[in-house]
């Protein structure tokens, strides 16, 4: 097991700052995060490749601090595409291998079978130069995989490839990464349905801390707090002022229909998560439309209501135009209500 | 205590230190003193030396001299060398003999093409009057008069060094991006404009590193020098480096001598380092 | 316009190539000259201005009182710039790395300071260290051997491999050297496995640079060497202050320095590659 105990790291630009998290053997733990979040900070701390400041970083319950880089059994996959540009692809994977002390025979055998697992059978003679971005990173997904490290560190592998690519491969990453069946994976990005879809336990970040960690789901269901509401859904979750006035959500003029599920607190002034898909065309809110843009193959619709603004996932292609005026319906079903401090105080009767 | 970062940088660190720093000390000691290599110890004279060069005009001339030099040398070679990079830079024909052809100059020895140049500029055998007296221009004493001698080590400095300058800008600029050159060409810009839009901005740091470390160089002029004109006719071409080592290796005033070097040397550092943060600065300020 | 561009812009190159191989030339068809053709004015093509002699070739390989011995002073300027060159490059290397990679203190001393401590030793002018090298030299005994000058020029050459490489390490990404210790090396085993092996542009800059200036040295060789080591700067300005004539001269100094000059051309195909581009930055 891996535990940060109130890690800190002093870097001038990104600090992290008490970070405690327990992490267990044959678990994916996803770090979710904006860029400047520290994601790529904290796998460097882990890594040893920057210092920690505060705190303690423990394998097994061995303090790492004072063990070199190359001894913590560990793997990393870097965001941009690292080879070993003076090595052939097959001399490139076996490399760690032949650190540990592999005969030749021995790590090319090895290589081999890394190679064919991410696609690029046939390839060990070519030079990385040679290579397309995809090809590069899958020869240093394959390095990372092949000495079955018992930590294996994958910071946004996929973010400097195109969309397609980047589907691709993530279907691919379970079987990639079962590999590592016994060890401890950590992968960081930026989106937050990646994140979710790799994860068997997520870990939310931003400036430096972390604000969520747990199953993916029961993050998204109940995020803690606004700013984890904010990180968990791309499209974000729009945050609004309201007021519960007489026992009715209110947000701006407008009283919100009652919601079965939806238990509302005491009067007074709440925050009011919308969800993206919470909005739909059609309805009897009105609303300005401020920009709208393609995604995929759903549209991406930035409104303005008169109680303040949010986004709207629309599926399918439309055409929307600034300054256009719609109607908009709101289900109130998949709300969330945060205390003033931004704690989520959401109680739904189904809940029990 | 010894890390692996220190077995990096120790070895070279030491091995110049030792061999530098006694030597430096020493001469540091002996510009205290009188020696003349005769005597057999060191005496003390305190700062007479330094204060004896203050008003030694034969210094600071030659001093004037070196910077009149220098400044006139590293312009014709940035200048020559960046137009020869650039009319290379494109293929043209003949473009590899040309690349190799301009690249020799600065691979010779110095002191052994300043012998083939004192038969040259031999004013009634050589061939650099010769070929004059073929357009009518009278003889020119080369190595006979100020002007003349001064002259013929310009000349002989700019055939050597333009092709450092010429090296260095051409790996510079066979280095930059091509977006920039594209979007000129799309916006239908003249050669001329897109060389001092474009190009020289690009070009701005290498351009101040390689006159810099040209600079450098310059300064410390020597084997021309003694083997063309001797520093003369007179003092003509007298630079601080041959001054001082008249004064040391042929008076044999040592002691004065080693003055002047350490003074040589930190006024040396000083411009030097002058010169570079001001054209540094200049070059942080054009990206306003 | 482009056509007229293109003619003067040839005939530009074509001048300052002539300029360029003028002294060359003139050597050329001087070394083949003899008493009369010299001191007749000056002379150029051979056959159709004046008889050409091979006096001044033969001098140089012929032995006793004619003649004038260049095998000699070769060998030793070959050895002592060989030598000072790898030591200067090894050891410059290194610190060169350890300075990109890693960071020094002592006292308020850091990496900028002392990466300008080597580099400024370029500024020192030869004169300064002339004596002060000659008493050292006289006191380990090694004036007039070759030990002695290649420490003089690890000194000199030291400085310019130490700059040439520290602008190559920073081109070169940190990442590599982290993939290398994740992957298990040290940080010494990752310098000599893969840093190492991708710097071959850095160091072939370098080491010209070493071999320039370490064989076209005249000054410190002038000072400290007299007889017994002779090298061949020496060796030519001292026959240019006697009555050596100028076939002999001119056959000498071709000698000399045709071996760096045909480095020029390894030069220009690595220049044109752009692989120089990542070591000069």
């Amino acid at each position: 097991m891996l535990s940060l105990k109130n890690l800190s790291t002093a870097d001038r630009k990104r600090p992290l700052s008490n970070l405690d998290a327990d992490l267990k053997s044959g678990k994916i733990y996803t770090i979710l995060g904006r860029t400047g979040a520290g994601k790529t900070e904290l796998l460097r701390a882990v890594m040893g490749l920057d210092d920690i400041s505060g705190g303690h970083l423990e394998l097994d319950g061995q303090d790492l601090a004072k063990r070199p880089v190359r001894k913590r059994q560990m793997s990393m996959v870097y965001q941009q595409f690292i080879n070993y540009p003076h090595l052939t692809v097959l001399k490139n994977v076996a490399f760690p291998l032949r650190r540990q002390g592999l005969s030749a025979e021995d790590a090319s055998g090895r290589a081999l079978v890394a190679l064919e697992l991410v696609g690029l059978a046939g390839f060990e003679g070519r030079m990385p130069s040679e290579l397309s971005g995809g090809q590069q990173q899958r020869v240093a997904i394959a390095r990372a995989i092949v000495k079955k490290a018992r930590i294996l560190l994958m910071d946004e592998p996929l973010a400097n490839l195109d969309y397609k690519l980047r589907e691709k491969l993530r279907e691919e990453f379970p079987r990639l990464l079962a590999q590592n069946a016994d060890g401890i994976i950590l992968y960081s990005t930026t989106e937050p349905a990646e994140a979710m879809q790799l994860g068997d336990e997520m870990i939310v970040m931003h400036e430096g801390h972390i604000l969520a960690k747990g199953p993916p789901e029961e993050i998204f269901e109940a995020p803690s707090t606004v700013e984890v509401a904010k990180l968990i859904s791309d499209p974000p979750v729009s945050i609004v002022d309201g007021k519960i006035v007489g026992g009715k959500l209110v947000l701006g003029e407008t009283v919100l229909p009652e919601n079965a599920d939806l238990k509302l607190p005491m009067d007074g002034s709440v925050k009011v998560g919308i969800r993206p898909d919470a909005l739909s065309v059609g309805g009897d809110m009105p609303a300005t439309v401020v920009l709208a843009e393609f995604s995929g193959s759903d549209t991406i619709v930035h409104v303005t209501f008169e109680f303040g603004a949010a986004v709207m996932l629309v599926e399918g292609i439309h055409e929307f135009v600034p300054d256009q005026s719609i109607a908009v319906s709101m289900d109130t079903s998949s709300l969330l209500l945060f205390s003033e401090h931004g704690d989520n105080i959401t109680e739904r009767r189904s809940d029990g | 205590m010894l890390k692996s970062k220190h077995f990096f940088l120790l070895p070279a660190l030491l091995t110049l230190a030792a061999i530098i720093l006694f030597p430096l000390i020493f001469t540091v000691r002996v510009s205290f003193s009188s020696w003349d290599v005769y005597q057999s110890g060191l005496d003390y004279i305190g700062g007479r030396n330094y204060a004896r060069l203050i008003e030694d005009t034969r210094f600071w001339e030659s001093l004037l001299r070196l910077s009149g030099m220098s400044f006139i040398t590293v312009t014709l070679q940035y200048v020559l060398g960046f137009a020869l990079a650039l009319a290379v830079w494109q293929n043209i024909a003949g473009g590899r003999i040309f690349r190799v052809l301009f690249l020799v100059p600065m691979m010779t020895t110095p002191v052994v093409m300043s012998v083939i140049w004192r038969t040259v500029f031999h004013e009634s055998l050589g061939p650099a009057n010769d070929l004059l007296s073929m357009v009518g221009v009278g003889p020119v004493p080369w190595l006979s008069s100020a002007a003349g001698a001064f002259v013929s080590v310009v000349i002989v400095e700019v055939w050597q060094w333009t092709p450092f300058m010429f090296l260095l800008l051409f790996a510079g600029l066979v280095s930059l991006p091509r977006e920039p050159y594209l979007a000129a060409a799309i916006d239908g810009a003249s050669p001329m404009r897109t060389f001092w839009q474009v190009t020289f901005p690009l070009m701005a740091p290498i351009s101040i590193g390689a006159i810099i470390i040209r600079l450098i160089e310059a300064s410390k002029i020597m084997d021309t020098v003694y083997v063309m004109t001797s520093g003369g006719p007179g003092t003509a071409t007298e630079t601080p480096s041959y001054y001082i080592y008249i004064r040391g290796l042929r008076e044999f005033q040592v002691g004065y001598s080693a003055a002047l070097s350490l003074a040589y040397l930190v006024l040396m550092i000083i411009i030097l380092t002058i010169i570079a943060k001001l054209l540094m600065r200049f070059l942080v300020g054009k990206d306003d | 316009m482009s056509r007229t561009y293109n003619i003067i812009k040839y005939i530009c190159l074509l001048t300052w190539a002539a300029f360029v191989v003028f002294p060359f030339l003139w050597a050329l068809s001087t070394s083949f000259k003899d008493a009369n053709a010299v001191t007749s004015g000056a002379r150029y093509i051979p056959w159709v201005e004046f008889e050409p002699s091979l006096q001044g070739w033969t001098s140089l390989f012929a032995s006793g009182s004619q003649g004038i011995n260049i095998v000699t002073p070769f060998m030793n300027s070959a050895s002592v710039t060989l030598l000072a060159s790898i030591v200067s490059l090894s050891l410059g290397t290194l610190a060169a790395y350890g300075l990109s990679r890693f960071s020094y203190k002592a006292g308020f001393i850091k990496n900028a300071d002392i990466t300008f401590f080597f580099i400024s030793q370029r500024i020192m002018p030869p004169i300064v260290l002339a004596i002060p090298f000659f008493l050292m030299l006289k006191e380990i005994q090694a004036l007039d051997t070759i030990l002695g000058l290649v420490i003089v020029y690890v000194a000199l050459l030291l400085p310019i491999a130490v700059w040439v490489m520290t602008d190559f390490f920073a081109s070169i990404p940190k990442e590599l050297d982290e993939m290398a210790m994740i992957d298990g090396c040290t940080p010494i085993g990752a310098f000599f496995r893969v840093i190492l092996p991708n710097s071959t542009a850095g160091l072939v800059v370098a080491g010209m640079f070493c071999l320039i200036f370490g064989w076209n040295d005249f000054f410190f060789a002038f000072i400290l060497t007299f007889t017994e080591t002779q090298l061949l700067p020496v060796a030519i300005v001292s026959l240019n202050s006697s009555v050596t004539p100028w076939w002999s001269l001119s056959a000498f100094a071709l000698i000399s320095v045709t071996p760096l000059a045909l480095i020029a051309i390894f030069v220009e195909r690595f220049m044109s590659r752009g692989s120089l581009a990542g070591a000069f930055r």
